[in-house]
């Protein structure tokens, strides 16, 4: 195993930022491609790395990182060669017909009723990453926020001088427990990229090449990377391809990323679990409440895995993370073979397989994921569901194969309902339609002793606002994107 | 009753192949009104589809001329032909607007579902392998099961069982559902679940180690003589054509389930076909030896899929009708099924790498991934008579069936409740 070069990479991909509480996301568009490469080659210099520092006192009051859309590459300057060279999804986008299909983005969350990203919108061509925080104190939003926005400001200054406009942005935050709106815990499993210097159980170590071009990934291949097919550039800056081509590298040390605004109906969410377990006089059973909703989701809202702690919520934010599903909860009695958390990482138990091949399954369907909070910070709960205007999370995760990790969760394994036995039930959170075909059913089921049953007619509490594909590259190829 | 599977493949006028692709293109549009209606109402057909070949341009590099050709693939329940009788008897009509574009279909005046019958006859070609994810299971047992576990369900979810016996439970469920004149067939037939043939594993184990070293020596042969010559294939899933990709995305992942046809061309020489044929022998073995469990090599998501070789062994199709996505799916099974794909399509012209016949190919991920979305065709029409059942929904209807109608003690009870 060979240690990564850290300083390559950007940091975002290794490190969740999660002191830096708050956080804004620009989405720019290239009006002039000469002067926006004059800026490119400034501001690569001030990327965050992945680098790691031991004094924590030497790590920056702000974080930048910086990701381009296909379009955004072309309107740089990239040939079209060049631009073939990227995998269909991303040269696509999300919103081909196909691939909204694939996601579920149909009726409310279908493309034409996006705030940004669909077609018919302005195109994006970058998303830069601006993090502040306040070092002075200790989890306080609103100081943090301060110091993101005084250097996006800083930033923007320079913006419309060097071919770039501003399209629109989004704030996201985050809290100091990393809870998001429904009330639950969020980012607690989080895959392990081997060479990262970064530690963990062994079964969340994961080969490189699933999140970075250039290495070898689980099947033991190089994942297909953007290689240089016509010569533009300083090609001095690029490695060449570990693949063995020859070609320069585009990819090396850089990967994929997705965003997708989520909106969250919290409401719909908790008055759901209410009516389905409430006390036979029709009063709200909190306690019964909750547990429907840690039933649905797969940990309690602290965050303590309902696989190791079936009754009740242990109180305390548990972190606890290594536990197995074939090992605890075979039969699904405790976690259901349904709730979101099994089905998007089922561990060892993926369909009927052994322990062995389900981890490896799992390992092959991994995505490392970054979520920050827009709208009122709210924790919904059973009496506590009614957030002012909107809410939801700006969902981001990385991966170097679109198609076999993010989209596979989307669509194997959240929006089919065939998971494992089962025959009607999509994921509870992330998968289910608004509206059904005539004779279809979609449910949740419990599995129990004697028997399981059935939670019917379960509501889409979740819709897509937005979202795209970006090329995450690493800071040598930023670089280099500014010699074009 | 006994699952078969038939292939047509009949010329096309050359002129008039453009209008055989929008007759097909009309006939898909208004099948959900059409011809898939047809299909549903003989409940004898588990899945069919009709695909133009040799038409267009060839993705693989076949550089022959040839001649378009239109395949039909029906996978059937009882006799042959009965069931093509049938078939010609109720959509007799579009039969005729979709092969009056094709070489020899006798004059529409005289046509009788009998003469329909006897020109597909006349162009049938044989199947190298066949598998069926739930043998002996008619389209007919397949739908009432459905409704069988559907009522089951919502019997158990209409009540709470809280403390009563599994056994108890299941006894009730017994007594409720016999008492439903709907469910009179389970008095009428017996069913049974296929199993594992052991006597015909140990055997076929047997007769593999006798003949392991001639297998070996094969092997070296294969190796050593022909896989260091071969042209492989070594593109990436981003360098396939988008034409070809959009297309074949128009018709895909619209329910759970997809189908998949690909063509491919046989490397030359005996040793290749003999190696080939052996697979497809093995391959017909174990599927009935072991394979009969809803799982092929692993692959539980499989309904029916097969392969047929034609144009005197030159050529090579395989169709298949599955859960989920192809492209996604396909990359789970790799661990499991490498060896037999990469056996059986080793032979075929430029695949990924391989040596030794079964090692190298599907291995190689990416490499396999793309190869097979290269080599993919468009199917120009597709039915599936259960489109929101799985292949494991379909084998676990037939479990609870059986043993609903045992008597089953505690711990047997337990388990049945479990399938619900």
């Amino acid at each position: 195993m060979t240690m990564l070069e850290l300083d390559n990479i950007q940091g975002y991909l290794i490190r969740g930022y999660a002191h830096m509480l708050y956080s804004r996301f620009v989405y720019l568009q290239i009006s002039d491609a000469g002067s926006a490469k004059i800026w490119l080659s400034k501001i690569w210099k001030e990327i965050t790395s992945a680098k790691h520092f031991h004094d924590k006192s030497k790590i920056s009051s702000t974080h930048l990182n910086l990701a381009f859309t296909h379009d955004g590459l072309r309107a740089l300057g990239l040939n079209e060669e060049n631009l073939g060279a990227f995998s269909r999804e991303f040269r696509q986008g999300m919103v081909a017909p196909h691939r909204s299909r694939l996601l579920g983005d149909t009726e409310s969350s279908s493309p034409e009723n996006w705030s940004w990203g669909a077609s018919h919108q302005e195109p994006i061509h970058l998303c830069l990453m601006i993090f502040g925080n306040d070092k002075q104190f200790v989890d306080n939003l609103e100081k943090d926020k301060v110091v993101c926005l005084n250097y996006y400001e800083e930033l923007a200054s320079e913006f419309a001088g060097h071919g770039l406009k501003e399209l629109f942005y989004i704030d996201g935050k985050t809290q100091p427990d990393n809870k998001e709106h429904f009330g639950f815990r969020d980012g607690i499993s989080q895959p392990i990229i081997e060479g990262s210097g970064r530690v963990g159980d062994k079964d969340d170590v994961i080969k490189t090449g699933e999140f970075l071009f250039g290495y070898k990934n689980e099947f033991g291949v190089y994942p297909d990377s953007p290689l240089i097919v016509k010569e533009q550039g300083d090609l001095n800056l690029l490695s060449s391809d570990t693949g063995g081509s020859g070609q320069k590298d585009l990819g090396r040390d850089g990967t994929f990323m997705v965003i997708r605004q989520l909106d969250q109906d919290v409401n719909k969410f908790w008055s759901f679990m209410n009516e389905n377990s409430k006390n036979p006089d029709g009063s709200i059973n909190v306690a019964e409440s909750l547990k429907l909703g840690a039933k649905f989701m797969g940990r309690w809202q602290n965050g303590a895995p309902i696989t190791l702690f079936p009754d009740e919520d242990p109180g305390i934010s548990s972190l606890v993370n290594d536990f197995g599903y074939a090992k605890f909860d075979r039969d699904g009695l405790k976690c259901p073979f349904g709730s979101h958390l099994r089905r998007q990482n089922p561990r060892d138990n993926v369909d009927d397989h052994g322990r062995k091949e389900s981890l490896k399954l799992s390992k092959q369907h991994r995505i490392i994921r970054r979520a920050r909070l827009y709208g009122e910070i709210y924790e919904g709960s059973p009496t506590n569901l009614t957030p002012k205007g909107e809410v939801g999370l700006v969902f981001v995760c990385f991966n170097a194969d679109i198609s076999r990790q993010f989209e596979f969760l989307q669509y194997t394994w959240a929006n089919l309902p065939k998971n494992k036995e089962l025959y009607n039930d999509p994921d509870p959170i992330i998968g289910a339609k608004e509206t059904l075909d005539p004779g279809e059913e979609q449910n949740f089921t419990i599995q129990d002793i004697p028997v399981s049953k059935t939670i019917k007619n379960i509501p889409r509490v979740v819709t897509v606002k937005g979202g795209g594909y970006f090329f995450f590259p690493s800071i040598n190829v930023l670089r280099y994107l500014s010699t074009l | 009753m006994k699952q078969n599977s038939i292939t047509f493949l009949v010329p096309v006028i050359p002129e008039k192949v453009q209008k055989l692709l929008d007759q097909l293109k009309e006939i898909k549009r208004n099948s959900k009104q059409g011809i898939s209606k047809d299909l549903d109402a003989l409940s004898i057909i588990h899945y069919a589809r009709w695909v133009v070949i040799d038409h267009g341009k060839s993705w693989i590099g076949d550089t022959e001329k040839r001649n378009p050709k239109l395949l039909l693939v029906l996978d059937y329940d009882g006799s042959q032909n009965e069931m093509l009788l049938r078939f010609s008897e109720q959509t007799g009509n579009i039969l005729d607007l979709v092969y009056v574009f094709c070489k020899g279909y006798p004059p529409l005046d005289s046509l009788t579902p009998e003469s329909r019958v006897a020109y597909l006859n006349e162009h049938k070609i044989h199947d190298a392998a066949v598998y069926i994810g739930a043998p002996g299971r008619s389209v007919d047992q397949i739908q009432k099961e459905k409704h069988l576990r559907n009522f089951i369900r919502e019997f158990v979810d209409s009540r709470n069982w809280e403390g009563v016996p599994a056994q108890t439970i299941h006894s009730r469920i017994k007594d409720e559902v016999l008492s439903n004149p709907e469910f009179d067939f389970l008095q009428q037939q017996t069913v049974t679940f296929p199993r594992i043939n052991y006597p015909g594993v140990v055997l076929l184990g047997i007769g593999l180690i006798a003949i392991a070293p001639l297998l070996i020596i094969w092997a070296l042969i294969v190796h050593y003589f022909y896989e260091r010559k071969d042209v492989n294939f070594t593109r990436k899933r981003s360098q396939l054509s988008d034409v070809l990709l959009t297309e074949l995305e128009a018709s895909e992942d619209f329910k759970h389930q997809n189908q998949f046809t690909q063509l491919v061309d046989m490397k030359e020489g005996n040793v290749r076909l003999i190696s080939i044929k052996f697979m497809f022998l093995l391959s017909n073995l174990l599927i009935k030896f072991i394979f009969n469990q809803g799982k092929l090599m692993g692959i539980p998501t499989i309904h029916f899929a097969k392969w047929v070789m034609f144009e005197k062994n030159s050529r090579v199709l395989f169709f298949s009708n599955f859960d989920g996505s192809w492209q996604q799916y396909l990359g789970d099974f790799i661990d499991n099924s490498g060896w037999g794909l990469t056996g059986i399509f080793s032979n075929t012209k430029v695949f990924p790498k391989t040596n030794f016949l079964i090692t190298g190919g599907a291995y190689l991920e990416e490499y396999f991934l793309a190869w097979s979305r290269n080599s993919q065709l468009v199917t120009n029409y597709w039915y599936s008579a259960y489109p929101d059942l799985s292949i494991k929904n379909v084998n676990n209807n037939t479990l609870i069936r059986v043993e609903l109608m045992k008597t089953l003690s505690e711990r047997r009870a337990a388990k049945f409740l479990k399938l619900l």
